[in-house]
């Protein structure tokens, strides 16, 4: 009882490092339980939607198949369920609007109970084979400011449509709509998808009546879908297979996931270090504890407290810590928890469903503090176990302070004060301590270096190179289908809102290197494109080469191929689609958002036996009165019924919902240099705290001897600041490696993260570390004009 | 003059430093009875210190053989001297070494608290002088003051050894008397048996037995015929 009074008293007395150990620890336990209970969540959340709605472990792209073919596939080994879709983009005509919008229609096959992919309804009408009525999710629902029953105008098959909205729901293939394979974000201003009756879709599009160009299959248990892949791809030979692929491979699947799963990084990284650091706090000041108080450990021994007994005494200081952390963490990290993922929920519209609360996180929050501290305070203090009665009773035997090797340059000695010399040769006598302090402003000045670069560097580049760049038209007129480019390209630079118009092909192929293969987009470009640009890793222009494909990073990477190696190539597209052509690689390119293979266009044509094509043509404005977004609007407006333009988009609308994006992503950013901030400056702090405590005696003699508590604490900056030099030097390559894993860890097949690092990002993270020691050391200064000189010398045991 | 309450035969203490090594003790022969006041004289690195640890169970001899009663201090294990430590004896320093962040009052709760037949703290606190000091920190008494609390301290845990360690060596002659006073005092009234250590050979006058270090061993053992009262001594 009497100890625990000596151990607040003792706590009080250093009030400042034991309170930021526990505010790190409440910070790490706050971050560590809202994030994993917010990703819980929303893997119930989507595990639930997968279960109820019959999600597809299986995928199948067809050029078309007719629907009666269904009941074969059905009774194929490893399938339990399969569904036909056809599904068709088309855009929405609304006058009031420039920008263009498109719906994806998926059709539903109204006499099937249980169908796969299914879709929720969350308010609204049945849906009948007899009306031209449709279901439609919730983001394009809400971000269109749609209302029940309202009409909206589609131009299907080249002519304008009426199709009113009866409901609203949501369906696991589109929880995270993406248009194409070149965004990253939904835009669900102008895109979403729509869901109608399989009869009423076949009336919109004759040409594909009582067929689908979809399949979504589940798999029997135990069914391995390689075995099924390989034979529906025989099965579905006959009726163009573009492509089978798993749920792993479905975009919006792979996006949620891979969103659930950074959450769960955060949810361990962000407290991992911050917990780590907590952990390091506390062995320092209880090591340092231990060894002032020598002498009252000895007494204690003296009467009669056994090893053990004084142990805990000193462990309970950070159980102590643990306990309030862990309790006062754990509460607002759950009541945290909800906030958050309301946040989510609504960011993914995904349907709400809350684990509720639970002892069981209350409990882990407890636990991960005990043990985090428990090993910290442990480490600190179990040099009591080793120190004999009789030997605590003596003062430690003094350290032996050395000169250090550089005191050997007669130069160096000479430009050092007196101050400088202890300042030095204390760094060398407390190594644990000169090494946590090393530590921490390093890895704080790589945080502040890391973080700022990938504000300013890495995500703008991430983000606005591909649109800004390489892909460098003012809008792209896709085609509905292939259409001769030669005529295609004269017809368009006719036009007086065109400059210039480039032919594109981007056709689905299917590349296969050794045993690996990719399904891919191949686009073909003129070699003299000016408004698709391939770019090297510096940045210069690379020509569309006749001769091989130029593939992106990844690409190589996943088939392990480089430039010279030989890849086979099948794809629908080929003259004969039984059979496969070889091409040669002839360079590899970064690519940021998506993964492609580029070749020039009429090299292209010669490999798939066809002659001249193109899928869409990259336009450029003519200069003239209005801005370039009236002028695109004019091109949309031409061919706003034609038969062979599936629609005209707008390189501006990607720029404005890249830059959009941009600014929420942007606080986030902030954020994290903001931690690498407050991180640097509580290391240095808290260093300075215990130094401050450690040699109080010392320093308070330095006071008697006449000097001024400047002088006094000159004597701990500059050891800061000394040390501060070599930390910074070794916290830049450590910036460097951090943003390479970062950069590594966060790319996918969809989406590459440059690791860009320059001058100017470690000249932030130098500023910012040389701003936090200075505002930490004024925090010190303060502490040190109030001390005590004849309180420090007589606190002596 | 009682039963033996600590027989010490032959006892070596050595250290090691590196490659030296110092004996502190080169086998030293003793007895303390119960109920006793014993002087241990010797000059500075004669080895005192020494003996009153391994006497106070702080420290285990590298030779010889210890008894206290039935208990062989030298053949027991940390678990047992701890035990020991806690119930039969009492430590006073030169220097008080209380605990500084610990009241006064408090400083005598902490041996209360794991002793098995403690003594009542107030009282303590007031046969030591101090009834009104209780909530006072260390660093707002006196020297003499502090000893006092230590006594308490050293007491209150109701060993039947109270050693000490030159109990007056930081005070000066009147607080030094009150201190010496209040140990016989307490001898007396609780039949205590107490060894004081200290180079001051006035001291000695008080005592029932002295015994003469020199050099890491016994030189001579002598019984004072005569005690003369603590309040008499002087230097
Ligand atoms: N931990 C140790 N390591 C090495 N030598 C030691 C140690 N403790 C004591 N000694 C040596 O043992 C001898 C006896 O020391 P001790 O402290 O018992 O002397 P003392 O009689 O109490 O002296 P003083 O009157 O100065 O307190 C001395 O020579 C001392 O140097
Ligand atoms: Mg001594």
């Amino acid at each position: 009882m009497t100890l625990r009074r000596k151990m607040l008293r003792d706590m009080r007395a250093n009030a400042g490092s034991y309170l930021a150990c526990l505010a790190l620890v409440v910070i790490g336990v706050v971050a560590f339980l809202s994030f994993s209970i917010a990703r819980d969540n929303m893997v119930l959340s989507k595990e639930s939607l997968y279960r109820e709605e019959n999600f597809a472990d299986g995928f199948a792209e067809l050029a078309a198949m007719p629907e009666h073919r269904l009941r074969k596939i059905r009774r194929m080994a490893g399938i339990r369920q399969a569904s036909g879709r056809l599904i068709r983009d088309v855009q929405v005509h609304d006058p009031e609007r420039e920008a263009s919008v498109y719906l994806r229609l998926v059709s539903l096959d109204l006499e099937e109970t249980d169908r796969l992919n299914d879709v929720r309804l969350l308010e609204g009408e049945p849906l009948s084979d007899k009306e031209m009525r449709c279901w439609i999710d919730g983001q394009f629902f809400e971000a269109n400011r749609l209302e029940l029953d309202q009409e909206l105008e589609i131009i299907a098959g080249g002519r304008t449509r009426e199709l009113v909205v009866s409901g609203v729901g949501i369906c696991p293939e589109f929880v995270y709509p993406l248009r194409t394979e070149s965004e990253i974000y939904v835009n669900p201003e102008q895109f979403g998808v729509a869901f109608l009756p399989d009869k009423i879709m076949w009336s919109l599009f004759p040409e594909m009546d009582r067929a689908f160009n979809s399949l979504a299959f589940s798999l029997e248990d135990g069914a391995e879908f390689q075995d099924v892949k390989e034979e529906l791809e025989i099965e579905l030979e006959r009726y163009g297979v573009i492509e089978v692929y798993p749920r792993e491979d479905q975009t919006s699947h792979f996006i949620l996931t891979e969103e659930i799963e950074v959450i769960g990084t955060m949810a361990t990284f962000f407290p991992v270090m911050i917990l780590s650091i907590a952990a390091f706090i506390i062995y320092i000041v209880l090591k340092r504890l231990v060894e002032q108080q020598r002498g009252q450990i000895g007494i204690l021994k003296a009467f009669g407290y056994s090893s053990r007994a004084i142990l805990l005494h000193y462990f309970s200081y950070s159980l102590t810590l643990a306990l309030i952390g862990g309790a006062a963490g754990g509460l607002i990290g759950m009541w945290l928890a909800g906030p958050l993922t309301d946040l989510l929920y609504e960011f993914f519209h995904l349907p709400e469903v809350y684990a509720g609360f639970s002892v069981r996180h209350l409990l882990l929050s407890l636990g991960i503090c005990l043990a985090v501290l428990g090993f910290g305070g442990y480490h600190g203090c179990k040099t009591v176990l080793r120190l004999e009665p009789a030997e605590a009773m003596r003062p430690p035997a003094p350290k032996g302070a050395k000169k250090f090797f550089l005191e050997k340059i007669p130069f160096f000695t000479s430009i050092l004060t007196i101050q400088g010399k202890m300042a030095i040769r204390n760094l060398f006598r407390s190594r644990s301590r000169t090494a946590f302090v090393f530590l921490g402003i390093a890895v704080s000045c790589a945080m502040v270096a890391f973080t700022w670069a990938l504000a300013t560097e890495s995500m703008p580049k991430f983000m606005f190179q591909p649109y800004q760049e390489v892909m460098v038209y003012d809008a792209r007129v896709n085609l509905e289908n292939p259409r001769p480019r030669k005529a295609g390209r004269e017809e368009l630079e006719r036009l007086a809102e065109v400059a210039r118009a480039e032919p594109l092909v981007e056709i689905p192929v299917k590349l296969i290197h050794r045993w690996r293969e990719e399904n891919v987009a191949a686009i073909g470009l003129l070699p003299e494109s000016r408004l698709y640009n391939i770019l090297d890793k510096d940045g210069n222009r690379i020509v569309a080469s006749d001769d091989g494909l130029i593939l992106s990073e990844r690409l190589a990477e996943n088939l392990g191929a480089a430039p010279g190696s030989t890849l086979e190539l099948e794809s629908i597209f080929l003259r004969d689609p039984d059979r496969t052509v070889k091409v040669a690689v002839v360079a590899v390119v970064p690519q940021y958002i998506g993964m492609n293979a580029y070749m020039g266009i009429a090299g292209l044509e010669d490999l798939l036996r066809r002659g001249e094509f193109a899928t869409a043509f990259l336009v450029e404005t003519a200069p003239g009165p209005g801005t370039v977004r009236d002028r695109v609007a004019g091109l949309r407006e031409r061919y706003r019924e034609s038969d062979f333009v599936a629609g005209v988009d707008e390189r501006e609308d990607l720029v404005a919902l890249m830059e959009e994006q941009w600014e929420t992503a942007g606080w986030v950013i902030n954020l994290y240099v903001l931690i690498g901030v407050i991180f640097s400056f509580s290391i240095i702090y808290v260093s300075s705290l215990i130094v401050l405590s450690e040699r109080n005696r010392e320093l308070a003699s330095l006071r008697v001897l006449g000097m001024t508590s400047r002088e006094v604490f000159s004597v701990i900056t500059f050891e800061q600041w000394f040390l501060a030099f070599f930390a910074v030097i070794a916290g830049l390559p450590l910036a460097r490696l951090i943003m390479n894993a970062f950069a590594r860890q966060w790319s996918t097949d969809m989406y590459a993260m440059p690791a860009e690092m320059s001058a100017g990002s470690w000249l932030a993270g130098i500023a910012m570390t040389v701003i936090s020691i200075w505002a930490a050391q004024r925090f010190t200064l303060r502490k040190i004009k109030r001390l005590e000189i004849v309180e420090a010398l007589k606190t002596g045991e | 003059m009682g039963a033996t309450l600590i027989s010490a035969e032959d006892i070596k203490k050595r250290y090691e430093m590196g490659q030296v090594h110092v004996y502190a003790l080169k086998g030293v022969n003793f007895t303390l009875r119960e109920k006793e006041l014993v002087v241990v004289l010797g000059e500075s690195g004669s080895g005192k210190t020494t003996l009153v640890n391994i006497v106070g169970g702080m420290d285990r001899p590298t030779e010889g053989r210890l008894h206290f009663g039935q208990i062989a201090l030298h053949d027991c294990d940390e678990a047992a001297l701890t035990d020991y430590r806690r119930n039969q004896v009492g430590f006073i320093f030169q220097f008080y070494n209380l605990m500084p962040n610990l009241t006064a009052r408090e400083n005598i709760h902490l041996a209360v608290e794991i002793a098995r037949d403690p003594l009542n703290v107030e009282e303590l606190l007031r046969q030591v002088g101090l009834g009104d000091r209780g909530n006072h920190f260390p660093s707002q008494l006196s020297g003499g003051e502090q000893q006092r609390v230590a006594i308490a301290r050293a007491l209150a845990k109701n060993p039947r050894l109270l050693l000490c360690d030159e109990p007056t060596g930081a005070l000066d002659l009147p607080t030094g008397r009150q201190i010496l006073s209040l140990l016989s005092e307490f001898r007396d009234r609780y039949g205590k048996t107490v060894v004081i250590i200290t180079h001051n050979t006035n001291i000695s006058r008080m005592a029932d037995r002295i015994v003469y270090l020199k050099d890491g061993k016994v030189e001579w053992v002598k019984k004072n015929e005569k005690p003369i009262p603590a309040e008499e001594v002087s230097w």
